[in-house]
């Protein structure tokens, strides 16, 4: 079968399950499982229209999700299961899929393959017939076996498995009307599956049939409850997961007897023997269906491989991408950024004013809403072009499977720390947010190196502290605007392997567990893909906007207002806590109350730090306002035309990047008068303490509490707050105290 | 400043705080990624 071949691209989602429909009916719970990076997810999106997270690398789905949908006037739930490469009980996600498949027996199982690793994928597959659950297998993917050159007789297949087979190809969808038949068509009329029982040789055969036995006999309930010749694997492999579960472990003698002669055969342990007979099963059936050419070329990702895995090039390389990354980001995003800076202080914020004064509000409600909501969240806004920018690329790497070589490349370095590569995965989630990242430590195999992963993500700098470093780096350094934020994010992962090592000879003594990475192969993501991912990512910042940073934009107002009728805002109560914590920041060249108090609201998100700049210095950037209001008209065509400007400036920075000289050089003098009131109470040094101490001091309050349900304990969160916060303030004082000793940008 | 302006910033100050615990402690207004990653088991109803 060629790819071409494959049946029907299906151009639309099936259709979304009415509410009426889930009562009426049946629903067909169908298990969608499969190894990592097979293409689960990306299939589940094809078929129910849903938005998944698909990212090119492994252990992107972490726990089961679902998606109902009505096809053929069948309800059907798809449950998107984590990868594994098998069901033991080593990893979280092996457990979550096992357990899910043991106990929920759904009707169907779709196995994802991924077509190009045949031999891999079968070694699950086989573990999945065990459970005699029906299973349809999808051959995804095939597109790009066909590419390599391989040759796939999946009849051949069909009839050696007893399972029908269907060729796919997720990210065109391309054969999945064909698999929901299938699935459909099993559903219906169960008695068209016929599943090929696997012997695994007459001495294994011999021992699990005496084990069946025996548990039939003495546990009629169970054999009833699970698949009994799954059961008597797993009692043979001593699963201590399986035997702690059913409450049964210290009855074994019986199986004892039956596996002792295997175990003195093959001088191994039942879990080995089991695995190789697994493995030789998955090894016959891919010498028998697969064909590969005669001389196999080398494909692009191994010539891309050569260089970016290279013993010495790698970590130079991935050193470089980030920055041309920050690079790119910073160029694309300024004059989209100035321009909502333009538009929140300009037009919003008169709408605002003319809308209070519409309705006779009091002086101090038209004061909350322009220096408080507008002057707090609209400073932080004007950042959502940076954000979004940041998060295309992030999202990029992450779909053409670079991310997975970064992990690979940082493996040595992560080894040092007593960790391995595996764990730089969740680490690289927290350059988007912590909180995710935190979750993602749960793909990790034991506590220590979740706990050890957990204390060095919020060291990786996440979206909300961008905001911080823009408005700096384009008050003090513009013309490195790049290269300056590069610095801090290369700073959040060298001070990760530093206190790992720290953390490595204190807390969490051992040596890292051997892990295999798989790399998968290099893909351009497709664009509408990207814009999805983008958007998942991004819009939780405006989420964010109009929830806590609204909310504490509120409440520091408040505090800035109250004693009411204070005359100063360092009188205030903010101002008077920021006076009390200033000394502790004096050295570190930021001891004002503004700096205090603006990293003490900060505490709630990031961002929130420039917000709260926005309000505590809005008295002085409100005074160079134009006198002239303009008409609304002649704001919208303003709007319009400046937008356009923003847009060709963008495009044109683009390509700035690659050479020409880049546009965000040029100092734009109608920016933020924050910026302006920054320079007059900052040094460049002390600005560059001051951002080194946000990207380091205590998480946020939503990592501490994801901290809190990840390991059911505050402990974490405490060796966390309290180590970072020391960090941050020495960071910061041999960066304020070591400049100015040197004569640097003092 | 009357008693209806104290009832309104009792009101606004209130609402803000209810926002804050809705959206921080639980956990609604939550972070980028969590419904395409792990932060909450999500349920797709089409």
């Amino acid at each position: 079968m060629s790819a071409e071949s494959i049946s029907e691209v299906m151009r639309d989602p099936v259709r979304p399950a009415a509410a009426s429909l889930s009562e009426e009916k049946r629903t067909i719970t169908v298990a969608v499982a499969g190894n990592p990076n097979s293409g689960k997810s990306t299939l589940i999106n094809a078929i129910a229209g849903t938005r998944l997270h698909v990212g090119n690398w492994p252990g992107v789905t972490v726990e089961k999700k679902e998606a109902l949908f009505e096809y053929e006037v069948k309800l059907i739930k798809l449950v998107d299961l984590p990868g594994t490469y098998s069901l033991s009980p080593y990893t979280q996600e092996e457990i979550i899929t096992r357990d899910y498949l043991v106990h929920e027996m759904p009707d169907v199982i779709i196995d994802v393959m991924d077509a190009t690793n045949l031999e891999r994928n079968l070694y699950l597959t086989v573990q999945l017939l065990e459970l005699d659950i029906p299973v349809i297998m999808a051959l995804n993917m095939y597109d790009e076996a066909e590419k390599k050159g391989y040759t796939i007789d999946s009849n051949m297949m069909e009839e050696m498995l007893g399972v029908k087979i269907v060729p796919t190809i997720a990210t065109r969808k391309a054969g999945l009307h064909d698999l929901l038949k299938a699935v459909v068509k099993l559903v219906d009329d169960p008695s068209s599956h016929h599943p090929k029982k696997l012997n695994y040789g007459e001495d294994i055969e011999s021992a699990v049939s005496a084990v069946e036995k025996q548990l039939k006999d003495s546990y009629p309930s169970l054999a009833e409850k699970y698949p009994l010749r799954w059961l008597a694997f797993k009692f043979m492999e001593e699963d201590e997961h399986v035997q702690s579960e059913l409450k049964i472990s210290g009855d074994v003698l019986l199986i004892e007897d039956a596996v002792r002669h295997l175990k003195k055969a093959h001088e191994e342990d039942m879990e080995s023997i089991m695995a190789d007979a697994r493995y030789a099963q998955a090894a016959g059936l891919t010498r028998e269906v697969l064909k590969r050419p005669e001389l196999r070329k080398t494909d692009l990702t191994e010539k891309i491989d050569r260089i970016a895995l290279n013993r010495f090039l790698g970590i130079p390389l991935f050193l470089a991408a980030m920055w041309f990354m920050f690079k790119l980001t910073f160029d694309v995003s300024k004059p989209l950024g100035d321009w909502m800076n333009a538009l929140t202080f300009g037009p919003f914020k008169r709408w605002a004013e003319a809308l209070v004064g519409l309705i006779h509000a009091p002086a101090w409600m038209s004061s909350l809403v322009t220096d408080g909501v507008i002057a707090g969240v609209g400073s932080v806004l004007v950042f959502v072009p940076v954000i979004f920018a940041m998060m295309f690329f992030i999202t990029f790497l992450e779909g053409s499977g670079y991310m997975a070589r970064a992990a690979f490349v940082m493996d040595r370095a992560m080894h040092s720390i007593g960790l391995h590569g595996k764990s730089f995965i969740p680490m690289l989630l927290g350059f988007g947010c912590n909180v995710p990242a935190i979750y993602a430590t749960r793909t990790l195999e034991n506590q220590r190196d979740k706990a050890l992963t957990a204390l060095l993500i919020p060291l990786m700098s996440c979206g909300a502290r961008l905001p911080v470093y823009v408005v700096f780096i384009g008050a003090f350094f513009p013309a490195y605007a790049g290269t300056v934020l590069w610095s801090l994010y290369v700073m959040g992962i060298a001070l990760a392997i530093v206190m790992g090592l720290i953390f490595k000879r204190t807390l969490f003594k051992g040596e890292a567990p051997m892990f295999i990475m798989e790399l998968p192969p290099y893909r351009l993501p497709s664009f509408k893909s990207l814009m999805i991912h983008t958007w998942e990512k991004g819009k939780h910042f405006l989420i964010k906007a109009g929830t806590y940073i609204l909310a504490v934009s509120i409440l520091v107002w408040f505090l800035l207002n109250l004693p009411w009728g204070v005359e100063s805002k360092k009188d205030s109560y903010l101002g008077q806590v920021g006076q009390v914590v200033a000394p502790v920041l004096k050295p570190l060249g930021f001891g004002s109350w503004e700096a205090a108090s603006s990293l003490m609201a900060g505490v709630i998100a990031k961002e929130i730090v420039v917000g709260t700049m926005g309000e505590i210095y809005v008295k002085k950037t409100g005074e160079e306002q134009s006198a002239v209001k303009p008409a609304f008209t002649a704001d919208l065509i303003e709007i319009g035309t400046s937008f356009t400007t923003a847009l060709r400036n963008s495009a044109e920075n683009v390509f700035s990047t690659f050479g020409i000289s880049s546009l965000s050089t040029k100092e734009d003098e109608k920016r933020s008068g924050l910026k302006s009131v920054l320079r007059t109470t900052f040094t460049p040094l002390s600005a560059y303490a001051f951002i080194v101490f946000v990207l380091l001091y205590m998480p946020c309050v939503v990592v501490a509490i994801a901290m809190r349900q990840e390991f059911g304990t505050w402990k974490w969160f405490g060796i966390s707050f309290a180590y970072q916060m020391a960090l941050a303030w020495l960071m910061a004082f041999v960066i304020y105290q070591g400049g100015t000793l040197l004569g640097i940008g003092g | 400043m009357g008693f209806s302006d104290i009832v309104w910033m009792g009101l606004i100050i209130a609402g803000t705080l209810y926002l804050l615990y809705r959206s921080v402690w639980k956990k609604k207004g939550h972070c980028a990624g969590c419904d395409s990653q792990s932060c909450v088991l999500k349920k797709y109803k089409m």
